[in-house]
């Protein structure tokens, strides 16, 4: 079955704005806080976001920089202070900064804590950035 | 397996917290709405969206040739779920707007609205505030496939479609029957005077000289003959109806429902109703965590292992619990033990540990359970409540008493080979195994009745807490209660009528 044009079309449009991560997100932020009021809960996000686009301030990550740390360290069960390639891509299929095709080079060291932190930091400004 | 390869454990407050709050149907309806309407700035629109709240709000197409009853219907169901009500008619009285000027020229130099016209006209009420907010009712448009495409395009999608049907016999007798009352309905007489016969019929009440004969002999008596009710009149219009409804119907596959009106009018009303408030089956990912309750002999066991077979859930049954618990010697056992002995009910706190023990462990949490056995009454129910196993389907089976005793008075078991038997619905094959059949004590009438006197004293209270359990009629052979069953859990709970 071909998808028709306007099928493409759509699937651009998600794309471009990047929809389906706004989308993942906030579901994520629902069920994890799970307010009592739900559709009140979504507009104040959402304003938030709003409001970060315009003015360019800080975007609502939904993991900061203590949950990045504490990631790395559930990896790292020796604490060795790195992480193997493997490890490290996975971790990032998981929090959905990387997609099953996308090729990451691997550069024969393992992955600091830094490095780490730094590239998860990288792909969500990206992402956000596309608002 | 590190922690980045090992499976998602994800703590059942979630997923339950997302049935609960539909939020599932809530992303999808705005995802639709926004992949609908592409707008260059997505997050005002959503934020738009989620302001107007109006996911839920009826939007209704009624189709049906001329004399089923459409109009009657499309306006008891609208008074009754407060929505608006869009008709040919009414669409180009609208006095605001220059489409509706145009379409009225064109209407009565050719009888007809062109379709881009009409579905214009729709598009401009639909985006008035009573449509947005309360819902609407579209009475006899799309006609054409042409007119059900334009509106697609324009992105206006019902939610539901009834479409009547009845013979065509049927239906020329009764137009030839209908009245019309023309002092009832809103206003526009003034414009109705203008714009000839057919517009007058706007709005007014419909009544019947066999079916719907008005009780009140003032009415009776100013009643008038419409135009174009002759029987070759309807057999044109019905010819017309079922070339164009034909490829109508497609355009809708899963909201449409074909209602017979060749019934009372009141029960054409109820089945339009009854299906207009129910929600369609979504794509919501669900565990199902169903409970059984019901006397003894009802067939919990029976249906919680169908289920359990079926849809690979967890099958939970209390008495074995605590009869594995002793049988192994957990700790667990060792205190049920006495109890067991002595003949006595197990307290509910220890009842409540084992259960806790079973329910939290990841099989049940990932693929949902069955729970049949518990709660026996109110306090148990509470306890289950307090520590959040909540079960998201509750069963209620009724069967009467004589079916019970009948199941479990000659219920026998073979003590050579095990092999159980039912004097009724099993009987043992040969007389030499019947000469040795034994009863078990628990089986004897007695014991049935006390044990069925317990359940009934406290179901109401039960009855009562789990609002929106679905009662079963369980004295029917058992697949036919299970596919009861099956159907109360794959389709969405039904919606209270306010």
């Amino acid at each position: 079955m071909e998808t028709s044009s306007r099928e493409l079309q759509a699937a651009e449009y998600l794309e471009k704005h990047q929809i389906k991560e706004v989308v993942s997100y906030l579901t994520s932020a629902l069920l994890f806080f799970r307010p009592e009021k739900p559709k009140e809960y979504l507009i104040s996000l959402l304003e938030r976001l709003r409001i970060a686009k315009v003015t360019g301030v800080a975007f609502p990550f939904f993991m900061d920089n203590s949950n990045i740390v504490a990631m790395f360290e559930m990896m790292d069960s020796s604490g060795r202070g790195t992480i193997s390639f493997v490890q490290y891509k996975e971790a990032l299929k998981t929090l959905g900064l990387c997609t099953e095709d996308e090729d990451l080079q691997d550069d024969g060291h393992k992955i600091t804590l830094d490095k780490f932190k730094e590239e998860v930091n990288k792909r969500m400004k990206e992402i956000w950035s596309a608002f | 397996m590190d922690a980045t390869i090992a499976p998602h454990r994800i703590p059942p407050e979630m997923p339950q917290y997302g049935e609960e709050n539909h939020i599932f149907e809530l992303m999808q309806n705005m995802l639709e709405q926004l992949l609908i309407h592409q707008p260059e700035d997505p997050i005002p629109f959503m934020i738009q969206h989620l302001h107007r709240d109006n996911d839920n709000v009826p939007r209704i197409v009624i189709l049906g040739p001329p004399a089923s009853g459409k109009t009657t219907i499309a306006m008891w169901l609208c008074k009754h779920l407060n929505s608006s009500l869009l008709t040919l008619e009414n669409l180009i009285l609208n006095e605001f707007s220059y489409t509706a000027t145009e379409a009225r020229r064109l209407y009565l130099q050719r009888k007809t609205v062109p379709s881009a016209l009409l579905v214009q006209l729709i598009q401009e009420r639909l985006a008035e505030e009573d449509c947005i907010k309360q819902g609407w009712i579209l009475d006899g448009i799309p006609e054409t496939r042409e007119q059900a495409l334009r509106i697609q395009t324009l992105g206006i999608t019902p939610r539901h479609v009834i479409v009547l049907s009845a013979p065509d016999t049927v239906l020329i007798e009764r137009n030839l029957g209908k009245r019309i009352d023309p002092q009832t309905g809103e206003g526009h007489e003034e414009g109705c005077h203008r714009l000839g016969s057919e517009l007058e019929d706007t709005g007014k009440e419909i009544y019947h000289t066999t079916f719907d004969w008005p009780p009140e002999s003032e009415i009776q008596n100013r009643l008038m003959v419409p135009e174009d009710i002759s029987e070759l009149e309807t057999a044109q219009k019905l010819l017309e109806y079922h070339r164009n409804i034909v490829r109508v119907i497609p355009s809708y596959p899963k909201i449409l429902k074909v209602i017979s009106a060749d019934q009372p009018c009141v029960d054409v009303f109820y089945q339009a109703l009854t299906y207009v408030q129910s929600n369609h089956r979504t794509n919501a990912p669900f565990t199902p965590r169903v409970l059984l309750l019901g006397p003894v002999g009802s067939g919990k066991s029976l249906q919680a292992a169908l289920l359990a077979q079926k849809y690979r859930l967890v099958n939970v049954c209390c008495g074995q619990l605590l009869k594995e618990a002793v049988a192994d010697r957990t700790t667990f056992g060792e205190l049920i033990q006495p109890f067991f002995e002595k003949e006595m009910a197990v307290p509910d706190s220890l009842l409540m540990k084992v259960l806790s023990q079973r329910l939290d462990q990841q099989d049940c949490i990932q693929k949902g359970w069955v729970l049949h056995g518990v709660p026996r009454d109110l306090d148990q129910a509470h306890l289950l409540n307090r520590l959040g196993y909540n079960p998201n389907r509750v069963f209620f089976l009724n069967v009467p008493f004589d079916s019970i005793m009948e199941r479990l008075t000659l219920r026998r078991i073979d003590p050579v080979t095990g092999e159980r038997y039912h004097l009724m619905y099993k009987p043992p094959p040969t007389m030499e195994i019947q000469a040795r059949l034994l009863q078990n004590p628990k089986d004897a009438e007695e014991q049935v009745k006390l044990k069925m006197d317990l359940f009934y004293r406290n179901s109401a209270d039960l009855e009562q807490l789990y609002g929106s359990a679905i009662t079963l009629n369980g004295d029917q052979d058992p697949y036919t209660v299970f596919e009861y069953i099956e159907s109360g859990i794959i389709n969405p709970l039904p919606k209270k009528i306010p």
